[in-house]
């Protein structure tokens, strides 16, 4: 059976770790994607704000991440893919920030993966298609900064994995870095050979995808055992609400209007056995406080239903 | 690049006189002919159901033959206004449709639409891939449009494919050829199976703005089997027709335009700009419909301008520019080297004798004395001030540039 995972973010807490994997245990969870962009939020980097988070040495980072990294292996709890923090280049900042956030934060944000025992760390492609002139153009952009990791990926033995993500022009969401499957597929491919190593592969993320409208069932077939992770999460097809699975129709007739058959069509035909991970930590400031248990064990029980039927 | 109206929200089939001298009036001396003007997809999709009142357009679905009928005046009062029709569209199903049984019917439809194209002297049309209740997509599509090429061919008609969508309980997503790669190989195989060219490509942008696609690369993949596109506007989310630009969010466009604009400059793209604009034509009073009509025209020709951005720097021996800030800089950066102005201009006295971005900025009194067969280019957003600044000076050969839609772009802009 496949595993279940969710994010770590507003589910396990800084002050009391064990308590939130925990939860995520009782919930019916045996995974986590740790929430390491937590640390580093996008919507301030994009401000030029860097708080002094991953200025803390090698050996505070991992004092100060022991705490989670014992509470998951109490819990039962395997951490089985994290996502840096992003974006890792911001283009209207200046050089400093940018190399900080190669040399300083995505370094070290390897090291902590490392330091997890975490076999995957998500990234995000570099978004500079319209200043650039072409994906292609900003592909070489992103490929610069993943032969920077590829070595150290190398050596820690993680996967690198690039995700669908999008852009917005005048608030329309449209298709951004790594929504084409072949060039994808070809990529990974390419740089794998390079580095004689499995060091790049691909996360799915179900919520990017319905947003851009894109053929599930086809888009994981081209990508096949390239994909290591997903990011499973939905919505109404306009916004990134990062919502729980089949909770969106637009019909009368209320059926559901993300195209989960081809999910499973897709999963189930390239043989996905990695572990079906729920990005959908912003359910768990939606519902009240008091449901908060009752959410997690509603995503793990989509989770089990996702499993079963791949399997099936 | 020929620019062509499409006539649905503009004519009335039954009274198509005054929408057809609303497009005259507004220059446009092409038309998109539509066949779902007499054979609309509410037809098809209640065809030989109970209680459908009795319509015309219901002849034409149970005898495809009529067709002809139907349409016989429309093309009659266009040809009599000098309006020809270069591309047209076979009739279609609803997107959402669920008639599994229409098959048979939309293949006789498109038989007799091409049989008029070839009467018309239209060179291509549109035919929608079927999609609803088959297993095999590719395999009956291939059967589909093989069954149309003798008749294409003694029409001397080429089959347009046209990127789909797909609806999800609501959510539309890609469909048929909305992946271009697919797209093109569907092309090449009918090609190469029809033995000569008989097939090529239409871009709806429509589609592609509500399957939040990037234009630039799809039109790169397509290159030169994309014979059409179509540009209309919406939201990103419900399909219409809307007049481009229309589409705005707090002062942004919604749709990707310089993607498109970009794609087509790319490939050369030379073929037919079809302006489908029917839902905002529908919306505007009859009254307002020829200003509106004259507004979509000009929105084309920008559409061609832009694309065709180039063709204007060569058209002279020299260049000499007037502006020295933003749009002075990203002229430079994308044309500088291939086009590079002998000079700029600039009325800010301070920034005479200076130099900006490798050129010599000189005060505008200077291009009174430019070669013969030199292009003065503005490359300022207060264009017709300056362009009567110029004029009153007796410069010749005033050219607009715009950076709205540059190969590329700097990652910060100047202050001054």
């Amino acid at each position: 059976m496949l595993k279940i995972g969710v994010q770590t973010k507003n589910a396990v807490d800084d002050s009391n770790p064990e308590k939130g994997f925990e939860l995520l245990k009782s919930a019916g969870f045996s995974c986590a994607d740790f929430s390491l962009n937590a640390y580093l939020s996008n919507i301030s980097l994009y401000r030029h704000e860097v708080n002094t988070f991953f200025d803390k040495s090698e050996t505070e980072l991992e004092a100060f991440f022991a705490p989670h990294k014992k509470a998951a292996a109490a819990a039962g709890i395997q951490i089985n893919q994290m996502h840096m923090p992003y974006p890792n280049y911001v283009p209207s900042a200046d050089e400093e920030l940018n190399s900080y956030l190669k040399k300083t934060v995505a370094v070290k944000s390897m090291k902590i993966c490392h330091f997890f025992e975490c076999r995957y760390i998500v990234v995000h492609g570099f978004k500079l298609a319209r200043n650039l002139g072409s994906e292609e153009a900003e592909w070489e952009r992103t490929q610069e900064f993943l032969e920077f990791l590829a070595p150290m990926a190398r050596e820690m033995g993680i996967t690198v994995c690039v995700e669908n993500i999008y852009n917005s022009i005048g608030g329309h969401i449209v298709e951004g870095p790594c929504c084409d499957a072949r060039k994808a597929a070809r990529r990974i491919d390419m740089i794998n050979e390079k580095y004689g190593a499995e060091v790049l592969g691909f996360c799915f993320d179900t919520g990017h995808a319905n947003l851009v409208g894109i053929d599930f069932e086809r888009f994981i077939t081209c990508l096949g055992s390239r994909i290591k992770v997903l990011h499973i999460h939905d919505n109404d097809g306009m916004g990134d609400l990062h919502q729980i699975p089949f909770t969106f129709t637009k019909s009368r007739e209320n059926t559901v209007s993300t195209d989960w058959k081809g999910f499973i069509n897709g999963l189930k035909a390239i043989k996905y056995n990695n572990v079906l991970s729920f990005e959908t930590a912003p359910v768990l400031t939606a519902f009240p406080q008091e449901m908060k248990s009752a959410a997690l064990e509603m995503i793990a029980k989509i989770g089990k239903y996702f499993a079963e039927v791949i399997t099936s | 690049m020929q620019i062509l109206c499409s006539h649905k929200g503009i004519c009335d089939i039954e009274r198509p006189g005054q929408g057809i001298r609303d497009m005259k009036n507004a220059d446009f001396q092409l038309l998109f002919l539509d066949f779902s003007m007499v054979c609309p997809t509410w037809i098809l999709e209640n065809f030989g159901k109970r209680n459908l009142c009795a319509h015309k357009a219901e002849k034409i679905v149970e005898k495809p033959r009529l067709l002809q009928e139907q349409i016989g005046d429309f093309l009659a009062k266009a040809k009599e206004s000098g309006l020809a029709m270069p591309v047209a569209r076979a009739p279609y199903l609803l997107r959402d449709t669920k008639r599994t049984n229409l098959n048979n019917t939309m293949r006789q439809l498109a038989e007799e639409s091409i049989k008029i194209c070839g009467q018309a002297g239209c060179g291509y049309i549109i035919i929608r891939s079927l999609f609803f209740g088959i297993s095999d997509i590719w395999e009956t599509n291939k059967q589909f449009f093989l069954g149309l090429v003798k008749t294409a061919r003694e029409n001397q008609v080429t089959i347009l494919l046209e990127n789909q969508c797909r609806n999800v309980s609501g959510h539309l997503v890609r469909g048929i050829c909305s992946d271009a790669y697919a797209a093109a190989e569907w092309i090449d195989r009918l090609n190469s199976e029809a033995g000569e060219e008989r097939f090529g490509f239409c871009l709806d942008t429509g589609i592609s703005n509500l399957c939040g696609q990037d234009m630039y690369e799809f039109t790169s993949a397509l290159g030169t089997r994309l014979k059409a596109v179509i540009l209309r506007d919406c939201d990103g989310h419900s399909e219409a027709s809307l007049l481009p630009f229309t589409c705005v969010s707090n002062g942004s466009v919604q749709t990707d335009w310089l993607g498109l604009i970009r794609g087509l400059r790319k490939i050369s793209f030379d073929g037919q700009l079809i302006m489908d604009f029917s839902d905002t034509a529908a919306g505007f009073s009859p009254l307002l419909r020829p200003q509106l009509v004259s507004l979509a025209k000009s929105v084309a020709d920008y559409f061609k301008w832009q694309i065709e951005i180039e063709a204007h720097l060569k058209k002279y021996s020299s260049i000499a520019l007037f502006g020295a800030g933003n749009m002075c800089r990203n002229y430079m950066k994308c044309y500088g080297e291939k086009y590079p102005p002998l000079f700029t201009c600039d009325n800010n006295k301070s920034l005479w004798g200076t130099s900006f971005c490798g050129l010599e900025v000189k005060p505008p009194e200077a291009l009174k004395s430019v070669p013969d067969g030199c292009g003065i280019f503005i490359c300022n957003i207060y264009y017709r001030e300056i362009e009567k600044q110029l004029e009153r000076m007796g410069v010749k050969n005033i050219e607009f540039f715009n950076d709205e839609y540059m190969p590329s772009f700097h990652f910060d802009r100047i202050k001054r």
